[in-house]
């Protein structure tokens, strides 16, 4: 049944319309979503890759003046932009909107383009997730070309989705195979993108994609190498995102302090002379009254064998809490003789805690942020780090 | 059987209470979905195509009766009444729900059993020979050691976040049920020419997307110093070990990276460090394991009902013929139960099975079962007088198959049917191969003869080392099955060649079919195996049998 429109939600609406188009096949889902008093101001993502030709054709058989919405991340391959304005023509679509960064945020945060290099979720974010978001910000929901056949994290697509209790995601591939997908372009003399010839069968922004050899998954070349297998549009952290990302690295002017570990609880950061790399141990001032390393992850811990005598403090890098590692660093420097502080910094989670203390490290830095999303509660209840562990019996410790 | 002691059982408990813990904080939005997702993994938990999945160990595959009636249990009141026994020595459950697997952990603890380290990017389940103990051919039973390093591994704290996942076999025997050279380490019982036990120590095999036999790393390790080694390796794995890349990551691509000599130096570098952290106490947890896994009290009784039931009955002298291995106890033998049925989901057992193998166990096996990683479940002490018993009980409930080493005995992977990552179906290949070589009543005649079945390239059915091996592709939308021939999953370990282009789905099985009848033209009797035809042959008469129309279109035309 219809939900009353003025006070329903958006989850009572998607309800809704998964039950009432559940046995429709895709035209038909993307052709009354385009009309639904429950779907409401509706536009198209298309990124003009190498499936978005489907939904474009759709959409200008039903209604050529819906909003269509294009990413120009401003690092796209110049074969998707011409392939772009091609499309657009060749099928009449009339309200095609090309949505950019703001200049000033590009300015602020990757003024050389060169952010991808060390942080592709920052530069997804800037060039894709926020201006999308803002661009969707006058829309009850939109259509995009995701199918559950894309991978583990769609393999439950359904046709509407609730995005985070404020807008409605509408699927209407989601049951598509692939080659569905091939025979609709055959069927429909549809122009391909050009790259698709070149081994690309999934198309993203030009530093981040590298085509897909025989064999390999078709979205294999998006971020190849990198755990990375969403844009953020759809994800972020695993979560659908609320309202426009959120703005941190403005509020990081005044950065509050980092939070310290301890098994007595959270304390401030007591060292107060600062931290050298690893690297410049040889060049730093023999009469230093006090000397502290920062460890990278990746670093050769050998580096520092038969200098570890002056050294303080070693402050070990977690860069993710999924890369263990730290936890050998740790072990090994305490294996070379070290008897300093020795400190894990970053991404450490509580249920890390009993690891990083067996493995020698004193105490653990943390952000605020997390110290704020686990509580010190979360970390005591690992902090009993001596029981209940196999290691001691057998090395006979305890 | 190894017992636990207090210090596993409060482990195990604390680790529920962990694990539920986690749970609830994911749910308040304390964990974030990918920090969850390592903690979820590493206690078994995947998420599939359908549901979740909970993987449980056995380890190094050795149950009781009591802990498979856990399973039966498990299967009734929180799956659908089965579960799936898997290459690994482990069982796995295909629908349970998230609220329901805190319960079923609390359940294992209470049989003394868990899902720990099943998964993720850890140390996972130690496996071993499954007929360790049993087996005439061994020079020691390699389990006391298996629950050494079980216990070693379990939480290990440098050890929880490894590039990738960590696979350890190990066999006391020297010929080699436990594919040892085909895990991350694999450690086979020696013996020295002075005449002292110890282990060869092999690392960097593997199958999935680049299958790699292992090297061996070390040719005589000492007993006592196996922890500290293996902690050397693991720890030389974890700083060096590429995570750039996740189809780079293993153990197999850092030897072949690296050459094995250089890991080789580092690894005997760390290890002088390592041995210094170990002062006898894991020797002295080693000896209160070992009699653990002492000889059962054997028994003797007459066995001419059994001879005269053999010459009588020639449905169970098939049986007897292809389902008994030679045990180390006069007038004991070791029965393998298929899980092969014809037509049936390799690796499946109902819950009803699942307590018949352990009352069987519990009457006339000395308590003990194990689970092969040839998905077959083995009751490895029984004496020759219970076999008609056992055999009728087997029977009745479907578990009589006689095929075991035969072409139907096949290892597939649960594929597309079940798995995200499958790009084809394996399972219901497997079921026509054993349908059609049913119904032609060859495979005894055709005899032993491995075949492997992976739905993807991750090559969780060991194709590689099948004798025939399928893998399951898909082809621009379209299922396609490659075949490999002469591979070995034995110590005389072989990664299989391709014969040629794949099979579509319809073909797949009369290409099977044509090779198996090649094979009974070419060889030189009953007693040339089709692995030793391949050898003497090679595979240029094999192919020509797949590819009939290439090697000599005139053949059909006539």
């Amino acid at each position: 049944m219809l939900p009353d429109l003025t006070t329903a939600t958006v989850d009572d609406r998607v309800a809704y319309l998964n039950q009432r188009y559940k046995h429709h096949a895709a035209q038909a889902v993307l052709e009354r979503a385009l009309s639904d008093e429950a779907v409401g101001r509706i536009a198209l993502v298309s990124s003009f890759g190498a499936e978005s030709v489907v939904l474009l054709h759709m959409i200008s058989l039903y209604d050529r003046a819906t909003p269509v919405l294009f990413i120009d991340t401003q690092m796209l391959f110049e074969e998707t932009m011409a392939y772009q304005a091609d499309v657009a023509q060749q099928l009449g679509l009339t309200d095609v909107r090309t949505i950019r960064a703001r200049p000033e945020a590009v300015a602020a945060h990757d003024p050389e383009g060169l952010l991808h290099k060390t942080d592709t979720d920052a530069c997804c974010n800037l060039r894709k997730t926020e201006p999308l978001e803002r661009a969707l910000s006058n829309f009850d929901a939109w259509i995009t070309g995701r199918k559950r056949f894309q991978g583990q994290t769609r393999a439950a697509l359904d046709f509407f989705e609730n995005e985070g209790d404020f807008r409605i995601k509408v699927n209407p591939l989601a049951h598509w195979t692939p080659e569905d997908v091939q025979d609709y372009m055959i069927n429909n003399r549809l122009p391909r993108h050009p790259l698709i010839a070149k081994g690309y069968p999934s198309i993203g922004c030009a530093p981040c994609t590298s085509p897909v050899k025989p064999g390999e998954d078709p979205r294999a070349g998006r971020w190849r190498n990198q755990e990375k297998e969403e844009c953020g549009i759809h994800f972020i952290n695993g979560k659908v995102v609320r309202g426009p990302l959120p703005v941190e690295v403005e509020i990081e002017e005044e950065k509050p302090m980092n939070v310290i570990v301890t098994d007595q609880g959270f304390v401030n950061d007591d060292w107060a002379h600062g931290f050298i790399a690893a690297a410049d141990l040889e060049t730093s001032a023999a009469d230093a009254p006090a000397v502290a390393i920062d460890l990278a992850s990746d670093a050769d811990p050998t580096i520092l064998a038969g200098r570890l005598d002056g050294v303080d403090l070693i402050r070990v890098d977690f860069p993710s809490f999924s890369d263990g590692r730290g936890f050998t660093l740790a072990r090994r420097l305490r294996l070379m003789g070290f008897n300093g502080r020795l400190r894990a910094r970053g991404h450490v989670i509580a249920d890390q805690y009993t690891m990083v203390r067996r493995s020698g490290f004193d105490e653990v830095e943390i952000a605020p942020e997390l110290a704020k999303r686990q509580p010190w509660e979360q970390w005591q209840a690992r902090a009993a780090w001596q029981s209940h562990d196999y290691q001691n019996r057998l090395r006979g410790a305890v | 059987m190894y017992k636990y002691n207090d210090f596993d059982e409060a482990f195990v408990r604390e680790r529920v209470a962990q694990f539920s813990g986690q749970v609830a904080r994911r749910i308040d939005g304390s964990l974030s979905e990918d920090e969850f997702r390592p903690l979820r993994l590493m206690n078994g938990l995947y998420l599939q195509l359908h549901a979740y999945m909970l993987r449980v160990a056995v380890p190094y595959g050795t149950l009781n009766s009591r802990q498979m009636r856990q399973f039966a249990h498990i299967a009734d009141t929180y799956d659908k009444g089965y579960g799936h026994f898997t290459t690994r020595q482990n069982i796995q459950f295909n629908w349970p729900k998230l609220r329901d697997v805190p319960a079923i952990l609390s359940d294992l603890a209470d049989v003394e059993m868990h899902a720990i380290q099943t998964s993720g990017n850890t140390i996972r389940n130690v496996t071993s020979d499954h007929f360790a103990g049993a087996a005439a051919d061994e020079i020691e039973d390699p389990r006391p050691y298996a629950e050494l390093i079980r216990q070693w591994s379990t939480d290990h704290p440098e050890f929880q976040f490894l590039p990738r996942k960590f696979k350890v076999a190990i066999t006391g025997a020297p010929n080699d049920r436990a594919v040892v050279k085909a895990h991350d380490i694999g450690l086979r019982i020696v013996r020295n020419d002075a005449g002292q036990v110890g282990f060869e120590v092999i690392v960097g095999g593997g199958l999935g997307r680049t299958p790699m036999v292992g090297k061996v790393i070390r040719d005589f390790l000492p007993k006592e110093d196996l922890l500290p080694y293996l902690e050397a390796i693991v720890s030389v794995y974890n700083l060096l070990g590429r995570r750039d890349n996740k189809y780079k990551a293993r153990i197999k691509i850092t030897v072949h990276e690296n050459g094995i000599e250089t890991v080789r130096d580092l690894v005997e570098a760390e290890f002088i460090q390592r041995r210094e952290l170990f002062n006898g106490a894991d020797q002295a947890l080693l000896a209160e394991i070992e009699p653990a896994f002492a000889q059962p009290d054997y028994i003797t009784a007459d066995s001419q009902g059994f001879d005269d039931f053999y010459k009588a009955d020639p449905v169970f002298r098939s049986w007897v013929d292809t389902n008994l291995t030679e045990h180390r106890q006069p007038g004991y033998a070791i029965v393998t139960i298929s899980l092969k049925a014809h037509g049936a989901t390799p690796g499946d057992a109902t819950s009803e099975q699942m307590r018949v193998m352990a009352d069987l166990a519990q009457e006339f096996g000395h308590d003990e079962l194990r689970v092969s990683h040839e998905q077959n479940i083995v009751l490895p002490h029984v004496h020759k007088a219970h076999l008609p018993a056992i055999h009728a009980r087997l029977a009745a409930v479907g578990l009589a198959t006689a095929n075991v080493g035969l072409v139907s005995d096949i290892i597939a992977c649960p594929g597309m049917d079940y798995c995200a990552l499958a790009t084809a179906r394996s399972i219901p290949i497997a079921q026509q191969i054993a349908e059609r070589f049913d119904e032609l009543k060859l495979e005894h005649e055709v005899g032993p003869l491995k075949l492997k079945i992976s739905g993807c390239i991750n090559a969780c059915g060991h194709h590689h080392v099948g004798h025939i091996g399928i893998l399951g592709l898909d082809r621009a939308g379209v299922e396609n099955y490659q075949i490999t021939l002469g591979g070995d999953a034995t110590e005389n370990a072989a990664i299989g060649e391709r014969a040629g282009p794949g099979f579509s789905a319809d073909a797949i099985v009369p290409a099977i079919e044509r090779l198996v009848l090649a094979y009974l033209e070419l060889r030189e009797g009953p007693q040339e195996t089709f692995i030793d035809a391949y050898r003497r042959l090679g595979a240029e008469p094999f192919k020509a049998a797949l590819y009939p129309d290439e090697a000599g279109g005139r053949k059909h035309a006539a």
